[in-house]
């Protein structure tokens, strides 16, 4: 391979990067725009006009729900990013962030659908907690009628579902910056000018830390938000229904069996952008106040920053996690093998494999159409993130416009909803590429993949030591050499991750998988999301081992395998051992 | 670094192949027949698992593609006719009745006048039971054949009961002392669902003995005008005596009996009569559960398979649906221990061997008492529920 043509080979994996992200979703929302412009031509509305939106802002209960999908929204990833902050500044200078970090794994791994049937069986008026309280307390035999948790009116629950399922993710975006090699090295030297002049060390995380390490991680805080106010699954599974959030009507006006309702659901599809673009703005705003603040706080020379609040929050925000992560796992394992279990029992009265029996034996098509998918999804979008990445590297010294609109197209899938585009989407392939429902299905899982992959791998290959690749070429090497014996190899354990992230996020898409395949290739989340909506609460709670089970399988090969496989030292052992068996 | 390469490209070169495979075991599935059908019951998905298995041996690949809602299915289908895909579908057959078969009837979604071809359909006797080709009083027109037979029955926790010594009610009058005896242990589904609309005309039609033909022709403005006083008199009452006092309702059916399972509710309804036992067999219900009718009439229906118009396998999805209506898999669904379906086929037209099918003396103290009887309610003209559901959401409010 000549190197010009491994330069055309990166760049034109850049181009389909850009293509792949931004072609369906800018088309999907497209096709989201005629139906709420009143053009409907496969029901026969062809009169463009403002009609549909006329509709839509009469339909009663509107603005309560816009206020819900703003309020749950907003207030849960404010809630996550202060807790994630309190986290890191209560326990960074103390280390402990990574054993942390690998303790919210099962909530970050866990898709929202799941998440959000973990919490029923721990939260809910019959759940552990209760049960735990209950039977401590009194002799009450009987599930109590009134309790907050879930369907309230308000959303709290919504609210506090969506924080605990964005901290850890927030959290791994925060570690993934601070573990720059160059971050690093300035953070610890923040801590030690700051222990010099008498800051304790939250006064530093704060006043030092923060301003550097914040813009690095915002926009994926404002990616996290917009999916907040949009999502589906979570409202779906615990928000009420007097009304339930914007995200939701859209979703079931889409699904309205009068094909008018469509038009409303486009329209509302559209407005959906607005709320999110709204929630953006406020998010925006507050951050404004807070940075006044916090740069009259850092003049004023205080040495403290409320240090004992500080820890004790962070304390209970890590004790909240424990004891919620400890009863999930209880409960769940519990559930997927209970027979009967009377409230307020702590122990089911019985144990029998008969709901996974049940689970299992219809499992395999669901498990190949899984697997197959995110095997394939996960293949393309490292190697199309490597090679843009390898392209971007390549032209630094004459960086094009393209190269300029990347990081902002990377965002789009994560910038408009979901339940925005997907119908459009839908609705462009069934004319243009008609019923290649694998294809359609796979396009839809990538867009919602690449970001992610992009984000962890970029990371990676800024951390990459240049040193090496300036050594390679001054040996004579071709940069398509350098790049497939020097950088890949070298990168394995953090392309491994990539992998296992890309695998994770393909597993866990529910609507990207329902809409493009019209429910013809159930996976694991699509049965999972299924078993919710029928009469089982055995069956659910195997189907939420199985749904975290499968990515943690492919998280623990991604950090097990590199150690196991790809140690240079453990190379040379294989060779001497090789000669050995040569010589004797 | 070579020698170590290599063995990488060997990895590469692993997956590569084991994708391509998977990928062509893919295109494999192309010939199947897809049913889509509800998939929320493990009996539901377990017996047509039995009905695959049966299949398989001929030759025909049956592929159940599980709902959340039927209506999923159908504006799927919608929206295949709206882009001009007329011969290519994806849904062979679609499970249904009331009003998703009203809705695909109107916009022509449906394969008309292939059910009286199929040999096992004059089993079901059709000439004498207007039952099997009228779908809520809508004519099926071959659309769609026969399946199974339900009537809505009550159940409830007999431990709660008793210990709160409450007497399960067994009029709609009855229901509401009930729920003022016990706040909060009794609800129903949204109206969107097909449980929560057939609670709304169980009560309409309960609460009003004098004006029963009204509900049998099209409803009218004047028609409505007639029942809603007492209904909404009744809900009015029972509402904030509901569970969550009424200000969140399921939106599914099957969430009842998770809340029945969790203690939440000692009193629920199901259209499936021995899903009941089945489910405290599966230990999904506990065993103080017991079933019964209601004395002021059970509201009763047949549903049924459609072959969709752009099927792509008509001639193998007959054979599958001939299948189902044989007297073999007929009497395998109405094991309680299956799924517990009534048989839509005419006993008397079977003969000994195929009568002795459906012959068991199954017991199980949660089932419906095998003597007990109640009168049945026919299910309302399918353009009443629209309507119900349409004053109903106007009254309390648009909940999705």
């Amino acid at each position: 391979m000549t190197a010009f043509s491994f330069n055309t080979t990166t760049t034109l994996a850049k181009w389909c990067l850009i293509l792949m992200l931004s072609v369906p979703v800018i088309a999907g929302t497209f096709g989201a725009v005629f139906p709420a412009m009143g053009y409907f031509p496969a029901i026969g509305e062809t009169q463009f006009g403002l009609h549909v939106f006329a509709t839509l802002f009469d339909t009663p209960a509107l603005w309560q729900m816009v206020g819900l999908s703003l309020f749950t929204g907003l207030l849960s990833t404010l809630l996550a990013v202060a807790g994630a902050l309190v986290l890191l500044a209560g326990f960074y200078h103390l280390r402990w962030l990574q054993t942390i970090q690998r303790l919210l794994s099962p909530l970050l791994v866990l898709p929202h659908a799941a998440a959000a049937m973990a919490l029923l069986f721990v939260l809910s008026p019959s759940g552990m907690i209760l049960r735990l309280v209950t039977s401590l307390s009194s002799n009450e035999s009987i599930v109590p009628t009134s309790w907050w948790f879930p369907y309230d009116s308000e959303g709290i629950s919504v609210m506090i579902a969506l924080a605990l399922k964005e901290l850890p993710f927030i959290m791994l975006m925060a570690l993934s910056v601070l573990s720059q090699p160059q971050t690093e090295k300035k953070v610890a030297g923040y801590y030690r000018i700051g222990a010099a002049l008498g800051y304790s060390n939250i006064a530093v995380f704060f006043q030092l830390i923060l301003p550097v390490l914040y813009p690095q991680i915002r926009l994926p805080i404002l990616a996290v938000l917009v999916f907040a106010t949009s999502s589906v699954e979570i409202s779906m599974l615990l928000g009420p229904n007097s009304p339930n959030t914007l995200a939701v009507s859209v979703l079931y006006w889409f699904n309205h069996i009068d094909l008018s309702m469509r038009m409303l659901g486009s329209a509302a599809a559209l407005l959906q952008v607005v709320v999110s673009g709204v929630a953006v703005g406020i998010f925006i705003a507050v951050e404004r106040v807070i940075a006044v603040f916090g740069s009259h706080q850092r003049l004023s020379g205080k040495r403290h920053s409320a240090d004992l609040w500080v820890k004790s929050v962070a304390y209970s925000i890590v004790s909240a996690y424990c004891l919620l992560i400890v009863a999930i796992i209880y409960s769940v394992v519990m559930w997927s093998v209970a027979q009967y279990w009377a409230f307020p029992n702590l122990v089911p009265d019985g144990f029998t494999f008969l709901h996974w029996q049940t689970a299992t034996a219809s499992l395999t098509l669901p498990l190949v159409n899984t697997l197959q998918l995110a095997l394939a999804v996960g293949i393309t979008s490292v190697a199309m993130v490597l090679l843009t990445l390898e392209s971007l590297s390549n032209t630094r010294s004459s960086r094009s416009v393209i190269d300029n609109v990347l990081p902002y197209t990377l965002f789009l899938p994560l910038f408009v909803p979901g339940v925005a585009f997907l119908y459009g989407l839908v609705w462009l392939q069934q004319m243009f590429i008609g019923d290649a429902i694998w294809v359609n299905t796979f396009i839809a899982h990538l867009v919602y993949v690449l970001p992610y992959v992009y984000i962890s791998l970029a990371v990676s290959y800024k951390k990459f030591d240049m040193r090496y690749v300036h050594v390679a070429l001054g040996l004579g090497k071709t940069p398509a050499q350098v790049f497939f014996k020097v950088k890949l190899p070298l990168m394995f354990p953090p392309i491994a991750v990539a992998f296992a992230l890309a695998l994770a996020i393909s597993f866990s898409q529910y609507l990207p998988t329902i809409l493009p395949s019209g429910g013809a290739l159930p996976t694991l989340t699509t049965e999972a999301v299924a078993s919710v909506s029928g009469s089982s609460q055995r069956l659910s709670a195997v189907y939420v081992i199985l749904l975290a089970g499968l990515p943690l399988i492919g998280f623990a090969l991604a950090w097990y395998l590199p150690r196991v496989v790809f140690t240079p030292h453990r190379k040379k052992t294989n060779i001497r051992d090789k000669r050995h068996t040569h010589g004797a | 670094m070579s020698k170590q390469w290599l063995t990488r490209t060997q990895y590469a070169v692993v997956m590569a192949l084991l994708v391509s495979a998977l990928l062509v075991s893919a295109k494999s599935h192309g010939d199947t027949v897809r049913f889509h059908a509800w998939g929320g019951s493990a009996q539901v998905n377990g017996y047509l698992q039995w009905v695959a298995e049966q299949l398989e041996e001929q030759g025909i690949t049956l592929q159940h593609v599980k709902l959340a809602d039927t209506s999923d299915a159908v504006s799927r289908v919608l929206a295949e006719k709206a882009g001009g895909n007329l011969s290519n579908g994806s849904v062979d057959l679609i499970w249904i009745n009331g009003e998703n078969f009203a809705a695909m009837k109107k916009h022509g979604l449906l394969q008309p006048n292939w059910v009286s071809s199929l040999p096992n359909f004059a089993l079901t006797n059709p000439s004498i039971n207007p039952a099997m080709v009228t779908d809520f009083g809508e004519p099926t027109q071959g659309m769609e054949a026969p399946w199974g037979k339900a009537s809505m029955v009550f159940y409830y926790r007999e431990n709660h009961l008793s210990n709160a010594k409450v007497a399960q009610p067994t009029t709609i009058a009855e229901l509401l002392a009930f729920a003022e005896a016990l706040p909060g242990r009794f609800t129903y589904p949204l109206p969107n669902d097909y449980l929560g609309i057939s609670f709304l005309k169980y009560a309409a039609v309960a609460l009003n003995p004098k004006h029963r033909d009204v509900f049998y022709k099209p409803v009218s403005q004047q028609a409505l005008r007639t029942i809603t006083p007492s209904l909404w008199a009744y809900l009015d009452k029972l509402h904030p005596l509901m569970w969550r006092q009424g200000e969140y309702m399921v939106r599914q059916a099957s969430q009842l009996q998770r809340l029945v399972d969790a203690g939440e509710l000692a009193l629920s309804f199901s259209f499936t009569a021995a899903e009941i036992p089945s489910a405290v067999e599966r230990f999904d219900l506990p065993p103080d559960i017991r079933t019964y009718a209601m004395q002021d009439g059970s509201l009763a229906n047949v549903h049924f398979i459609g072959i969709v118009f752009n099927s792509p396998h008509k001639e193998t999805a007959k054979q599958v649906i001939n299948f189902m209506l044989s007297p073999l898999a007929q009497s395998q669904k109405k094991k309680l221990a299956v799924w517990g379906d009534d048989t839509v086929l005419d006993i008397a037209l079977l003969n000994v061997e195929q009568q002795a099918l459906f012959t068991s003396n199954e017991t199980h103290p949660s089932a419906i008492p095998p003597d007990s009887s109640s009168p049945l309610i026919a299910e309302p003209h399918s353009s009443w529920s629209d309507a119900l559901r349409q004053v109903w959401f106007e009254r309390y409010g648009a909940r999705y």
